[in-house]
Parts: structure tokens; sequence; C-alpha cells
């Protein structure tokens, strides 16, 4: 991709004795779909206000575009914002919210008004210029508030939480919505999210934060297949996540049971976390895999059956297309690639990935 | 269940109908009788009087002007404080409720005290070899009577409707490049108005009204027509042509509420 | 930085607005001397003053109960009608908010007017009850304003999940929805106390015989000069409030109340009820237990009693409970400021008075309206000891002694200020003078003002000619743009303070403010004057005449009538009295006891008809509105 376009250089924050930030640095590349996840109180928000301009960071820089803007105030920078809860001016009409910004910037009423079409008709909504806000459904708001964002041309679209008070359908045809925009408008989009599915379906980079600190960074399938540490893994779908021992490279004994792995250079009997998403165990007959057990829970979800199998003293999260009765006798198998092994995480992102529960 | 739930209204129907309304309908009745009971509109017609007028016209102007100042002073409190972290009841508490376990009557006194010619601002100026403030027993006065007692009544609703405004819509309106006054203008202002009509409302009409602070800080010498209406009720003993005046102050309040509500929006300025 | 402080300044600005009359009057309750003109040094003596003081005690016991009750009843009303508002459908609500927002809405004084009427109307004797009734009246929509949005708030689901569960809907409510709206009920009900503690003007209208609350009585206060103990009352009030809510409101577990909610724990709660519960309800006990129990030690319970209206400050508090404890007879006392505010509650008939103290030409408007009852002289031995000249002016409105019994007396004279006026003063003239300009201080009532005026004209100041009126009152709106204030008692205190040159006052008053401030000097000009006699009549409904013979018997007596004129320093009639009086300066003094014959041309007040009375009141409105 593209040069970075937003680079944030050791930034800390914090509010009277609570650290929000951490010397955080991270950077955005111009035209990339990037999303901070992270449980709430992870400083994702902070991060995004603070390159809104609504915070200012006690230490650090923010540089957009080669320039410092760290002390610019709000409506000095190149981008905008769609907030939580969409914060629409109640007291104007739908064509006055989305002029506001134009207005300001002293835009000629055609223009304005070719503006409020375009954006309307981009976010599917023409015809509602004379209506109130308070008369529109959540998802048609959420929709003004994008189009009141983007006829600013901005360079960024930064975007907290847009989609968190609509329910599941609208959420989903909101992310198709916005991955269309996106490619259409061809601009930066900086996305904050406690919803992982939200992330993993829309965003070209992720940003797994916790506790003021970044966890991890990468392309959505990295993250899932590949997480670095428990915490990761455990906030990005569901897993079983499993104290371990590494014995040797490409050797992990789980369970007091071993299995062969791809992990290498993690020594020698170190204590490990091994990741296994349940879609990667096969079970099979008594005997024939790793790990003997028995089913002891079985749900039917539609695309698979979920199935929970007791072995060794561990309640395997297991999800198979096949169907194993309640009482079956199985033994369980992983394939060596599909064993993610990790480093034991820092005390404290134990606790925290605890309070998510 | 409903229905039952619906009776429980009762009791406080019937006490509105018997001491609100129907004592309204016995104003009515009084401001259009004479001492023989026969009709007439010559109650109605005393304010007419050059006095009354006179009356009228001065509580209209003062409570006019102490209205506007409430409001000038108001606004910037009532922002200042929604800004910063303070509990709402305490602030409440403290600004509202507080001062009046002092009486009433006794705060305004109090201002004889302080604004009187050897008073206690006059020696604190005096000292100070500042010039002195002789405003006692002028409107000036009574104006700072009202502002006085009525400021907290204006702050309120202000101060409600400022909290409940949400930061990121402020936030919505830097981030789309209005600048901090633009953004009070366009924003903050228009959606504190249901506040400040309520507080004008809330200021306006005790201020009309009032009889009391006028006698204590007017020296006698400035007659409004809360004066009027209490001297015909208490000294004159003129109870038709008291309720004939009440009655046109009761209709002059409605329709200047009325005119103020029109700008009004549904329960967004209430107070408590 | 700079931002952050201008806000300071303007928060402590307005700060100071709003609590300097409150700190002035903490100051007041510690000083020495009993005008509020001079500080006199520091002193607790009027907070020991207080509990000794019945009148400002009963007073404040009936603000509280007042307040207590009506509050209660408004919460219990206003909190049912919520509930129920609250489950209606669009147009019934909006037709019961239009209902609860009348009586925010309408003018203070037109809703106790209308109050007032009604129950005059209704023929409901005025006093504890009607006052009750038109405070909750008031205090109703204050709960529902502080419920409704707590109600609103509450989910309408958990209501139905506790009737799914098997509640009753009684239980339901006070199991579910109860708890989460009593936040707003209390605050519903501390708004709805506080509102009755501080209301004066419906209380004022609604109010009847007897029975004051603390508002009422500082009003009538106020134009004499407040007594100290009320601000030492008042004090203790706010310090204790003070307090209380410092402790309530800045209890270390309240800091962040976004977070209480979540982080409940069981502790801190224990110590918030208490808080935030007990102690008010404690305090709460403590103010009506004590208000019922002092209610119950004084007053109400005897049957025996005699209902008492006279002046304000016009008796030694001292004779009333001596003539209590001697008879056994309760006194219901109450004060008025001008025969004119006194006349009109008479004549109504609906309060019913036993004793009351009218100026003379009032006295003669009465009789002659038939108000007044024959006084039954065998009743009042002590009739003996008042002077034979006073009973001789008093035929000028009594011709036969038939109903009236001497109770005050003196002259309308100007008080003026040594230091300020230069040139001798012996005429009207001066309150003429531009020289003086905002240092003159006028009478404000319709007859002194009129008889000032008539008297420098050289009319009788009992004139009913159109012309020589109007020409008084040319001559008085001339003079307003010199007036400083128009005020009754208060020229005391404003002279004693030297806030005036020069002001109109009786005799009697000129006494005291010699004492208080040696500068001062009271002259009769040479025109000549009014002299004035108050005294004491039984109106015709009045329910105890022989109580109120009895009464008027007891301040007769020497020694009496030496304690009251001792207390009010006006002139007494009473010759034995006079005897008694120790200082020799004030036995013989020229202002108290003036040889009448030395004086210039003195005219009693009489009564001119009620024509005549429009037309002064008229008039006397021109001058006030000019």
């Amino acid at each position: 991709m593209s040069n970075k376009l937003i680079d944030f250089m050791h930034i800390s924050k914090s509010y009277g004795m609570q650290t929000v930030l951490d010397d955080l640095n991270l950077y955005i590349r111009e035209n990339e779909f990037l999303t901070l996840l992270g449980p709430s109180g992870c400083g994702k928000t902070t991060t995004l206000r603070i390159l809104g301009g609504f915070e200012s960071p006690d230490t650090g820089k923010v540089i957009f575009d080669g320039e410092d803007i760290t002390n610019l105030p709000p409506n000095k920078r190149q981008l905008n914002t769609v907030f939580q809860k969409y914060a629409l001016f109640t007291h104007m009409t739908i064509a006055e919210n989305i002029a506001f910004g134009l207005k300001i910037k002293n835009k000629s009423r055609q223009y304005i008004h070719d503006k409020i079409k375009y954006a309307l008709k981009l976010v599917n909504l023409d015809g509602y210029e004379n209506r109130m806000p308070d008369s529109l459904s959540g998802g048609q708001q959420q929709r003004i508030a994008i189009a009141r964002a983007i006829v600013n041309e901005p360079k960024v679209l930064l975007l907290d939480e847009p989609l968190g008070a609509l329910d599941l359908k609208l959420r989903q045809d909101m992310q198709y919505e916005l991955i269309r925009l996106k490619n259409e408008l061809g601009i930066t989009f900086l996305y904050v999210t406690h919803d992982q599915e939200e992330a993993l379906t829309m965003s070209d980079t992720i940003v797994v934060m916790n506790q003021g600190y970044i966890q991890q960074i990468g392309t959505p399938e990295k993250i899932y297949n590949e997480p670095e540490n428990a915490f990761v893994a455990d906030f990005i779908g569901e897993s079983n996540i499993i104290s371990a021992t590494m014995v040797k490279d490409r050797l992990v004994k789980i369970l007091g049971v071993p299995f062969p792995c791809v992990d290498e250079g993690f020594g020698q009997n170190t204590p490990v976390d091994v990741v296994i998403r349940p879609e990667d165990i096969d079970l099979l007959k008594p005997g024939q895999g790793s790990m003997d057990g028995v089913v002891t829970h079985l749900i039917f979800k539609g695309v698979h059956y979920e199935m929970e199998v007791m072995a060794n003293n561990y309640e395997w999260l297991v999800h198979s297309t096949d169907m194993f009765p309640v009482g079956t006798e199985v033994s369980i198998h992983v394939d060596p690639y599909d064993i993610q092994i990790m480093k034991k995480p820092e005390s404290e992102d134990e606790e925290a990935a605890n309070v998510e529960e | 269940m409903l229905k039952s739930k619906r009776l429980l209204a009762g009791p406080y129907l019937f006490w509105s109908v018997s001491f609100v309304v129907i004592p309204l309908l016995v104003i009515v009745y009084y401001a259009f009788t004479n001492d023989e009971g026969g009709f007439t509109f010559s109650n109605l017609a005393q304010i007419t009087t050059a006095e009354n007028l006179k009356a009228l016209g001065l509580s209209i102007l003062l409570s006019f002007f102490s209205t506007a100042v409430c409001l000038i002073l108001a606004y910037p409190l009532a922002m200042i404080l929604s800004q910063r972290q303070v509990s709402q009841t305490s602030f409440t508490v403290l600004i509202f409720i507080l001062p009046m376990w002092m009486n009433f009557l006794l705060r305004t006194m109090a201002w004889q005290t302080l604004l009187e010619k050897n008073g206690v601002i006059n020696s604190i100026l005096s000292f100070l070899h500042l010039p002195a403030l002789e405003i006692i027993n002028t409107p000036f006065a009574i104006i700072l009577g009202m502002v006085y007692n009525f400021l907290p009544f204006m702050v309120l609703p202000i101060y409600n409707v400022l909290i409940k405004i949400d930061p990121n819509v402020l936030n919505a309106a830097r981030d789309l490049g209005a600048n901090p006054v633009q953004t009070f203008v366009k924003v903050t202002l228009p959606l504190s108005i249901p506040g400040v009509i309520s507080g004008i409302t809330m200021v306006f009409v005790p201020a009309l009204t009032t009889f009391v602070i006028s006698d204590l800080l007017g020296g006698g010498k400035i007659l409004l027509i809360g004066n009027v209406i209490e001297q015909s009720f208490k000294q004159n003993s003129n109870w038709h042509v008291g309720s004939g005046l009440s009655l046109v102050l009761m209709v002059f309040i409605i329709a200047s509420m009325a005119l103020v509500a029109k700008y009004d929006k549904e329960e967004g300025g209430a107070a408590f | 930085m700079i931002r952050k402080a201008i806000q300071k300044i303007y928060m402590a600005l307005i700060f100071l607005l709003l609590y300097a009359p409150i700190v002035t009057l903490i100051v007041l309750s510690f000083n020495q001397s009993r005008t509020r003109a001079k500080w006199g040094g520091f002193t607790l003596k009027w907070y020991q003053e207080l509990f000794k003081n019945e009148q400002i005690m009963s007073a404040f016991y009936t603000t509280l109960i007042i307040a207590f009750l009506s509050a209660a009843a408004a919460t219990l009303i206003g909190t049912a009608a919520s509930v129920a508002i609250q489950g209606m459908k669009q147009k019934w609500k909006t037709f019961y908010m239009g209902l609860t927002n009348i009586p925010m809405m309408n003018a203070e004084i037109v809703m106790g007017v209308s109050l007032m009427l009604l129950f005059i109307a209704f023929r409901m004797t005025l006093g504890f009850g009607t006052i009750l009734i038109a405070h909750i009246t008031f205090n109703i929509p204050y709960v529902i304003l502080s419920v409704s949005p707590k109600l609103r708030q509450t989910s309408r689901h958990t209501y139905e999940a506790a009737l799914d569960l098997g509640a009753s809907p009684v239980k339901a409510f006070f199991k579910v929805v109860f708890p989460d709206i009593v936040p707003g009920v209390l605050s519903g009900f501390m708004l709805a106390f506080t509102m009755s503690l501080d209301d004066f003007v419906i209380t004022h209208f609604t109010k009847g015989p007897g029975i004051d609350t603390l508002s009422t009585k500082i009003y009538t206060e106020v134009r004499k000069g407040i007594k100290p103990e009320i601000y030492a009352l008042s004090t203790i009030l706010f310090v204790t409030v003070l307090v209380l809510l410092i402790l309530v409101n800045y209890s270390p577990d309240k800091k962040d109340e976004g977070e209480e909610k979540k982080r409940r724990k069981a502790p801190s709660r224990v110590k918030g009820i208490l808080l935030r519960r007990v102690i008010p309800a404690a305090i709460c006990v403590v103010f009506i237990g004590g208000g019922i129990y002092y209610a119950s030690e004084n007053k109400i319970m005897n049957s025996e009693k005699v209902v008492v209206y006279n002046w304000g400050e016009y008796i030694d508090p001292e004779a009333l409970s001596m003539f209590e404890e001697e008879t056994g007879i309760d006194v219901v006392y109450e004060e008025f400021e001008t025969n004119e505010i006194l006349y009109p509650k008479v004549s109504s008939g609906a309060i019913a008075y036993d004793a009351i103290c009218p100026s003379d030409y009032m006295i003669q408007r009465m009789m002659e309206n038939d108000l007044l009852a024959e006084i039954n002289f065998e009743n009042i031995p002590n009739i003996k000891y008042i002077g034979e000249d006073y009973m001789e002016q008093s035929r000028q409105f009594d011709p036969e002694n038939k109903y009236s019994v001497p109770y005050c007396w003196g002259t309308v004279g100007i008080l003026y200020n040594k230091t300020m006026v230069d040139e001798p003063v012996d005429s009207w003239a001066i309150l003429w003078d531009e020289k003086y300009k905002d240092n003159i201080l006028m009478q404000d009532s319709v007859r002194d003002a009129f008889g000032v005026a008539l008297k420098y004209l050289g009319y009788s100041l009992n004139s009913t000619d159109l012309d020589e009126l109007t020409e008084a009152r040319d001559l008085l709106i001339g003079q307003k743009p010199l007036v400083q204030a128009y005020v009754i008692d208060q020229v005391r205190d404003k002279m004693i303070g030297n806030e005036a040159a020069i002001g109109v006052i009786y005799s009697g008053e000129a006494i005291y403010t010699q004492k208080e401030n040696p500068d001062l000097e009271y002259v009769v000009p040479k025109e000549g004057s009014n002299i004035w006699i108050d005294s004491w009549v039984i109106p015709k409904n009045a329910e105890n005449k022989e109580n109120a013979e009895k009464f008027i018997n007891f301040l007769c007596r020497p020694d009496i009538a030496l304690m009251n004129f001792e207390y009010i320093t006006y002139s007494t009639p009473n010759t034995a009295a006079r005897e008694m009086i120790e200082d020799e300066s004030v036995r013989n003094s020229e202002i108290a006891f003036p040889d009448l014959s030395s004086l210039p041309e003195l005219e009693t007040f009489q009564y001119l008809g009620q024509k005549a009375d429009e037309v002064y009141g008229e008039l006397w409105n021109q001058v006030k509105s000019s």
C-alpha cells in the first residue's frame, strides 16, 4: 500500500491516576481501512479523539500528512468524525445538518445543494432533505451522520463505534454500506469498535488494543489465525486456549499429551498458551486421535454443530458439520498447522481478558 | 388494573379543581360584578386609569429589564457550571435550595442594609475612595432585588438543558469546521432555547407581579401593579377592583406566555 | 488557564451576589444594637432571647408544621397523580400537565388572592387550615414535576415482569417501581418543604388572626425594624441546613455518581441511607415533635381566649405572658401596620377580634358603621388611672366615653438630625426645602401625609374641601422628588443610622431614637399638627367580650402601663403610671408629656365618611404613582 498518512508517535494519556494510553506508536496508511479493536476502556476511543482533536495527549505527537497537528483545534483538521449515537443537530433539518460544515466554509449555495443531493444519494436517503433527525430511525440517522461528515471531503473519516446502537440485521447491512462507501470515496477510514465480527468483516488492518497497549497489528486473517497472545485469541472468535508446555521445537505437550506442531524457537520445556480454533478440531473414533473423550453438550447452530467434548479434564469446544450425540465416545485430532503457540501473556492482560467474560 | 391506576389521579383532580380552578372562577366572578352583585366592566376598566396604567407599565419595564439582566448573568454561569464536574444535586442545592432557608423577606431586606447611603457597600466604596452607589429607593434597587431573587430560576432551566446536550454534538460542530464561537451560536444556543424560554417565564412572571420587592427596596415611592392589587385587597378592601386588575394581569401573562411558548418545544426545558 | 481563572472569578461574583445578604443577616444576628442601622458590638444575647420569645418561636413552629404537613400531603397526592398520569393516553397527559402548570405559571399574588376569595366565599375561617390548603395547592406541582421524570425513566417492563412473577399491582408498584422513583419523591418533598418554608405572598393572603408564619411575622416587623432574634433564628436554621447538606452531598462515597450505580457496595449503601434518609428524617422529627409539643403546651387546647389585634411592637410581650399566667386566658395576638389595613378586616367580619387598638378617627368610623360594642366599665375599674384630660380628648371621637379606653397618645412632628440641618426647624416648610433632597422621610399613610400638607397650607387636617385637597395633593406630588422614602415605622431605624436628615415621626418614636442617637431633635411645627390617641375598643362581633374587658383592665393597671411605656416609649395617658417613672428627665420629658397648652394648635383626626375616604385614597394613589 501507499505511504503513511497519519503517524502517532509516543502518545501517552492519563486521566488522573488512570493511564489510558501508554507510549502508543501507530501509523495509518492512505486509503487504508484501519480498525481499533478492543474492550471498553482499552484506549481505542481516546486514540480516535486525540486524532480528532477533542483530546490532547500528555506526551507525544500526531503527524498528519507530514504536518504536526498535535495542538491544532478540531475545526482546523482535515478529517471528520462519525460519532457514537450520531450526534446530529436535532434543531436542524437533515439538509441543514449536512450543509453545516459546508456553510462554515462559505461554499456557494449551488455547491451545497449539489453536495447534499449527492451525499443523500450515496447513503440511499434521497428525498429526506427536510425531515428532522428525530423522525428518522437509528440506521437512517447513522447514515445522515456519515453523509454529514463525507460532504466535507475529509482525507480521513473517523468512526467511533458508529454501529453500536443498531440491531444485528441493520448492523450487517451498514457494514456492507461502509465497505461500499470506502471503495467509492477512496478515503482513509479509522474505525473504532469492540465488535470483533465488524472488525474482521470490514478492515484492511486491525489493531487489537487492551489497557492502553497495542496487543497485535495485522490483517483480519492474521489476527484470527495467528493471535499473538491469549488476550487476542480470546477476544477474537471462540477458541480453546489451554496452558501447555513447549517440549522442544515442533512439539508441544497439551494436557499431558504430546502434539506435533509447526512452531519453533520457544526453547525447551517452556510454559506457553496454545490456541486451537473449534473448527480446527476433528472428531474421530475412539483411539484414532490424540486424546479420547465424551461428548457432553450438543447444539445445532445452523451451519454447524457446536459440541463440548470432555477429554483429559478439559472441555473442548468443537465445531463440526458432523453430528455426534451426547454420550458418544470420540477422539480428538488437531493438525499441526492448526495449533497456534503463544507466549504466556503478562499477568495484567490475563486479568483483563477475564473481565470481559 | 389500568382503570384502578387511573383513580390515583382522583385526589389531585379534586384538589386542583377545588383550589386552583374554582378560585380562578371566583376571581372572574368578582371581576365582573360590583358591590351590589350587578354585572359590570368597570373593574376591568380600572386598569386604564392613569395611575394603574403607569404601575402596569413600570412593572412591565422593570420585569423586562430584570429578566434581561438575569439572562445575561445566568447563561454564562449555567455554561460554566455545566462544563464542570459539579454534581447536579449539589449545584441545585447551593444555588437554589440553600438560600431559601434564609427567609425571602429577610434576604431582600438585607439589601437595604447593603445599599443604604451609609450601608455596607457604600462604606466599602468610600474606604476605597470610590464614588458612592446611590440606588436605594430607586427602580434600580428594585431591579437588583428582582435579579437577586429570581436569578436561580433562570440559571436552573438553562443549566438543565445545557447538561443534556451530548458533548459529541458540540464536538461534531467543531469537527465540521466550526470555531468555538460558531459552535456556540449555531449549536449550543439554539439547543438551549427551551431552557432559556422557561427561564424567562419563571423570572418574568414573578417579577411582573411582585409587591414585596418594590415595597422593601423602593422606599414606598414606586408603585407596581402588584402593589396596586395588594392594596386593593389588604388596605382599601375593594375586592372587585382588585379582582378586575388580577384578571387583567392574568390575561396579560397568559397572552405573553403563549407568545413566548410559540417558540418553545415541548417539555424541553422543565426546570426540575 | 486564563479562561479558567475568568470562569472562577465570574462564579465567585455571582455567588457573592447570592450570598452577600445572607452573610449580612448572619452578621446582624451578632449585633449588640437593636437597630440594624448601627453596629453595637458583638453579642450572643439574641440567641438566648430567641428561645424566650414565644411569638417568634410559635411562628417558627407554625412554619415548620405547615411546611411538613403540606409537603407530606403534596408528596402523597402528587406521587399518586404522577403514577396515574404516567399510564394515561397522551390527550389526558396533556390535560393533567396543563393543570399542573397553572399554579406554576400563575402569578403568586393572583393565586393568593383567588384562594382568599374562595375561603371567604365559602365562609371558611382564615387560619391554620387555610394556609395549609394553600400550601398543599402550590406544592403539588413541584412534587409532580420531580417525580414524573423519574417515572419516565423506569421501564414499564419491570413493572410488568413483577406482575408476571405473581405480584399484585400494588405489591409490584411498591417492590419494583417505587424504589426507582424514591429519589424523585424525596427531592419533591424537600422542594415542597422548602417552598412552603419560604413562601410569603400566598400565606399573606390566606392567613387569619393569631397565626403567623416566619414570613408574615417578618413582614409585619419589617416596618418596625426586625427583631434581632429573627436574625438569630434564621442563622441557626441556615447553618443547620448547610451542615446537613454538606454531610449529605459531600460524603466520600457519593463523589462519582456515575460509578455509583455500577458498583454499589453494601456498606456504603448503608452509610448513604444513613446520611441521606435517617439524619434528615431525624431532624424533621425533632422539629415537628418540638412543634407539636410546643403547640400543645401553649396554645390551641385552651378554650378561654382573647383575640387581640394591635399595632406592631405596641405591647411588651412580657405583659402578654403575665396576663395569660394571671388569668389563664390565652391571648391570640396579631399585629397590623395602619388603620386602613385594620378596618376592612374588622368590617368584613371574616375574623372575630375581641380587642383592637385603632386610632381616634378610625374608632369614630367604626362607631358610625356600628361595628363597636359598648364597653362594660364595671369590668374595668382601672379606668380610674387614666387622666381626665385624655378622657376629655377622647370625646372628640367617642362623645360619651362609652366605646374606648385610651392606651397611647402622641403628636406628629419632625425629627431632624442636628448635624445635617443647620437652620432652626419650626415649620413643615423644611420638608419642601430642595436642600434636603433625598434626605426626607415621609409617612406612608394617607391621613398622616395629607395631614402634613394640609397643615402646612393652613387648612384643617380634616378638610373635605376638594380644592384644598387637590392643593395638598399637588404639594405632595411636588415633594416626591425630594423624598428619600415613604415609610412607616422605619423612620426610626433610618434616622438612627443617619440615613436621612429629616423625618415625619410620632412623638413616641422620637424618645427612643434620641436615646440611640443624641444628634436627633423632635419638634412640633408652628403651623400645627395632629394629636392622636390610640384606644382599645371591642368589636361587635367579639366572641370573648368579657375576656377582652379583663384584658383592657389589665393594661390599665399602672405597673403594666409603665412596663408598656418603657417598652414602646409612646406617651401613656395613665397618670398613675407616669408618676411611677423613676427617670425624672423622662417623667418630665417635653416630648413624652408635653404641656398641651404650650404646643401649637393640635387637631385630632376625624372620620370623614366613605366618600371623603375614597377621595383621599384616590388622591394618595395619584401621589404614590406620580
